[in-house]
């Protein structure tokens, strides 16, 4: 890497840094728009789910099923919360990692299969989800859980670094930080992830398992390990989701989800790590922003949906970066 | 010598049809051994068997003594049993050096995680692969194409990528398949010169290939095999005069025999 | 029991001829059409349309709500999936277009029929009984046309010129346009088909289950899941998978009753294992 391009890269981290945590509140603060916390906040805990996705995509799997994962992360820390009194903090980990756990048990078999085969199985996956949370107890079946209280503070040496979010006047303001600054870290993992040799080794895999293998990488163990990634940002994902909404439902996430986390990656563009992050800004906007046109929302919305993919089948990001292809 | 892979009594039945059929034959260490046979004798089969992209039914693969059959491909890789492709499978979206690169993960001392850490140890690590690639694309005359995006090369280069990429791994022995296939005099005689040079680089080859021309001038010894059944093996010169063999090739149309 | 198993051959007919459709398109365009289950319903509603409000005879409305989505499947084969198809770098962007077309035909349906759920008269009435099978004329008479459907359908791909072609296009794309198929025409032919299919099944089902724009998805889950279990592409895999899954539902809605909705989780997870052990369904080809 040249210092050139060095120094264009931290321009560009700092000024997203800067977009996100000091430009965004301020303007908000001068709209008097506190509502776009919220939509924001939702924004950032969607892009991290899709950003799992993409993860799936990048070894060669049609993913489908992120919805399950963030059902799953969800209540995984609304069950920790209420009926095990453990924090917030400790519980957002945990689901992260309880969903990777899980995803390793379903990703073995059903990782053997490609192409349509692993994306239908997937789709199939958060019907499982939802299911299960009708079926069982410790969801609560369809009543769901709700009044999840609020996350409280952390402290360290008695120091408080994050005062509890019932303390916030907006606890939403509280959220968006939250929200953004996961969503920060998750991208920074994922775009390090993809520039390192994990990330060309990943790429082997997707251009051809069979090659990958002659060679010996442990194929079934790489598919899996990022299978396990992508679950963990849909469970920590979701489980944030939940404490923003401070309820979850068995249809919180459905197979509509799901697909969208898959249409924002898409949208974005494949080949590019923070795809996944413009693809759910311009999807999520764009469904909102056409709320005032009633019944005509998803009509219009898809519509627009079917022209961006004719006139930009590779994505957004393809518009803006032309020559810079996946290499 | 004790050879460096044996194959004993290797049998594949794919439903009713028995594709290879008790055939044993055995490698010395640094020889090159052909496999040849017409178009649907199992030799491609044989093929999947020793790399352990397919299990047998019955019989087995020993390397250096250790049965490797029915092992997952990547163990067997990393035992030291390589196979190649043919040309159409490499890593298309990437650079020809990016592919040998990353073919060099056998050699890997740090962790994926040090890998990801970016670890003193991970560091270390990819010099050595940058260097070790520079050195096998020279050696297989890629040296000034290896910026280049692997598929927009031209078929001999494949070839010869897709050699690279073996030899990235680290093989004791390296299997290639079909490695003269679709190729003219002149190109054959340079891939027969590459496949000379490698072994010559302490690698032990087997190959699989149906060009008798090419198998006469390059094989120590060649292993021939019809319907699935070893029908002869010695050296070339014992090949070219074995009746078996010539009524093999004969009875198959459209098949260059170069006897 | 035999109540049981007879259900499940009725639903498993209909099942089948809806995998039938969604099994060609997947053959002969590697598309995994995510709106088959709109198209299946917007079919119920020309039908509900044509011989529900209009009285028309119910022949008439099958053969407009065959029409109707073999003309609007043509269509979107000729200007939305050739394009993308053509201009996309990865194969799985088609993906993306067939969910784009899945939603913006669930907002088109519900603007154009509303969201109350629509049934019809019936097209036969009483009912066969026989010994402790009790079977309404109707389902008879729609399982019987299902499955005269599936056999026209099987002779058609097997006997004709246009099904030969198909045949070859779903085996190998490259080689049938060397043999002077042209592919992009079976292509149009292939989709519409598949459309009418699904278009057909919705006609059939009005009439005994009604129709509301919100099945769509369902549906084409259901869909995928017969493929699954069959193996997609392949036309005995699509009619296994239907009949299968059929009789499953029927026996778990039966045999899981006290336990509530698992009846669905059950055969879900059954699938998983299922797939766990032979990846491409009962009959399907390695894919990839």
């Amino acid at each position: 890497m040249t210092p050139m391009q060095r120094g264009t890269r931290i321009a560009g981290i700092g000024a997203f840094l800067v977009v996100v945590f000091i430009a965004v509140p301020m303007a908000i603060a001068a709209a008097h728009r506190t509502d776009l916390y919220y939509t924001l906040s939702s924004v950032a805990l969607l892009s991290i789910a899709s950003g799992g996705v993409w993860l799936t995509f990048y070894i060669g799997r049609i993913n489908i099923g992120q919805g399950a994962f963030a059902l799953v992360g969800g209540y995984v820390s609304a069950i920790l919360v209420t009926a095990y009194g453990l924090s917030f903090w400790l519980s957002l980990p945990l689901a992260g990692l309880f969903c990777a756990a899980a995803s390793v048990l379903v990703g073995l078999p059903i990782l053997r299969l490609r192409g349509v085969y692993f994306a239908m199985v997937t789709l199939v996956l958060t019907e499982v989800a939802r299911l299960s949370a009708l079926a069982l107890s410790v969801t609560n079946g369809a009543k769901g859980i709700t009044s999840i209280p609020a996350p409280g503070p952390i402290g360290l040496f008695g120091l408080t670094i994050v005062p509890a979010f019932d303390t916030f006047a907006e606890r939403n303001v509280a959220f968006y930080f939250l929200s953004v600054t996961v969503m920060a870290l998750c991208f920074a993992g994922l775009w390090r992830l993809v520039n390192s040799r994990v990330g060309r080794l990943f790429a082997a895999l997707r251009q051809n398992e069979d090659l990958a293998s002659s060679m010996g990488l442990n194929v079934p163990a790489l598919r899996v390990l990022a299978y396990a990634i992508s679950s963990f940002l849909g469970g920590v994902g979701g489980a944030i989701f939940v404490a923003i909404a401070q309820s979850i439902y068995p249809s919180s996430f459905t197979v509509n989800d799901s697909v969208n986390f898959m249409l924002n990656c898409f949208l974005g563009g494949l080949g590019y790590v923070f795809g996944p992050m413009l693809g759910t800004l311009v999807l999520y906007f764009g469904w909102d922003l056409l709320f005032q046109t009633g019944q005509y929302q998803l009509l219009i919305y898809s519509g627009v949906m079917i022209l961006l993919i004719l006139l930009l089948p590779n994505g957004l990001f393809s518009l803006r970066l032309p020559s810079r292809r996946s290499s | 010598m004790a050879p460096i892979l044996q194959v004993k009594d290797l049998t594949k039945r794919y439903g009713g049809l028995t594709a290879v059929n008790e055939v044993s034959f055995d490698v010395e260490p640094n020889e090159i051994l052909s496999v040849i046979g017409p178009n649907g004798a199992g030799k491609s089969t044989i093929f999947k068997l020793i790399s352990s992209f397919v299990k047998p039914t019955r019989g087995e693969v020993t390397f250096n003594g250790e049965v490797i059959s029915g092992l997952a491909p990547h163990t067997v890789a990393r035992k030291g049993v390589v196979r190649t492709f043919q040309e159409t499978t490499i890593f298309k979206g990437m650079t020809a050096r990016d592919s040998v690169i990353v073919a060099h993960h056998l050699r890997s001392h740090a962790s994926l995680f040090g890998f990801y850490l970016g670890s003193a140890a991970a560091r270390r690590d990819e010099a050595d692969f940058g260097r070790s690639s520079d050195e096998i694309l020279d050696f297989l005359g890629l040296g000034a194409v290896k910026y280049e995006i692997a598929s927009n090369l031209p078929q001999g280069h494949l070839r010869a990528l897709g050699i690279a990429i073996g030899l990235a791994a680290n093989p004791k022995i390296l299997l290639l398949d079909e490695p003269f296939a679709g190729m003219n005099a002149d190109e054959t005689s340079r891939a027969v010169e590459m496949v000379r040079a490698v072994r010559d680089r302490g690698v032990t080859l087997l190959l699989v290939e149906h060009d008798m021309a090419a198998v006469m001038k390059i094989s120590d010894r060649i292993v021939v095999i019809n319907f699935g059944v070893k029908i002869a093996e010695g050296t070339p010169a014992e090949i070219r005069a074995n009746e078996k063999v010539i009524e093999a090739y004969l009875g198959v149309e459209d098949e260059t025999i170069g006897l | 029991m035999e109540q049981v198993i007879a259900n499940g051959l009725y639903l498993g007919a209909q099942y089948a001829l809806i995998a039938l459709g969604l099994t060609l398109i997947f053959a002969l365009m590697n598309v995994l059409n995510f709106a088959h289950g709109q198209m299946y319903v917007l079919g119920g509603f020309v039908t509900y349309e044509v011989y529900g409000l209009l009285h028309w005879p119910f022949v008439v409305a099958l053969v407009a709500s065959a029409l109707t989505l073999a003309v609007l499947g043509a269509l979107i084969e000729r200007f939305l999936f050739r394009t993308v198809i053509k201009r996309s770098e990865r194969e799985e962007s088609t993906m993306l277009l067939a969910a784009g077309v899945a939603y913006f035909l669930d907002a088109a349906i519900l603007l154009l029929f509303g969201e109350k759920q629509r049934g019809v008269h019936k097209i036969l009435n009483g009912v066969f009984i026989w010994d402790n099978l009790i079977l309404p004329w109707d389902r008879i008479l729609v399982a019987g046309l299902a499955i005269l459907f599936i056999v026209a359908f099987i002779l058609m791909m097997q006997f004709t010129k246009p099904g030969r072609a198909m045949r070859a296009l779903a085996q190998d794309r490259v080689a049938a346009q060397l043999m002077g198929v042209p592919v992009a025409f079976y292509g149009l032919i292939g989709f519409a088909l598949g459309a009418m299919l699904a278009g057909l099944v919705g006609g059939l089902l009005v009439t005994i289950t009604g129709v509301n724009s919100g099945i769509g998805g369902p549906i084409s889950i259901k869909a995928f899941m017969m493929v699954m279990i069959g193996g997609a592409g392949v036309v005995g895999g699509a009619i296994a998978g239907g009949f299968i899954l059929g009789m499953l539902e029927s026996v778990g809605l039966t045999v899981l009753h006290a336990y509530g909705d698992i009846t669905y989780l059950a055969i879900f997870v059954a699938l998983m294992i299922f797939l766990a052990i032979r990846p491409n369904g009962l009959m399907g080809k390695p894919w990839g």
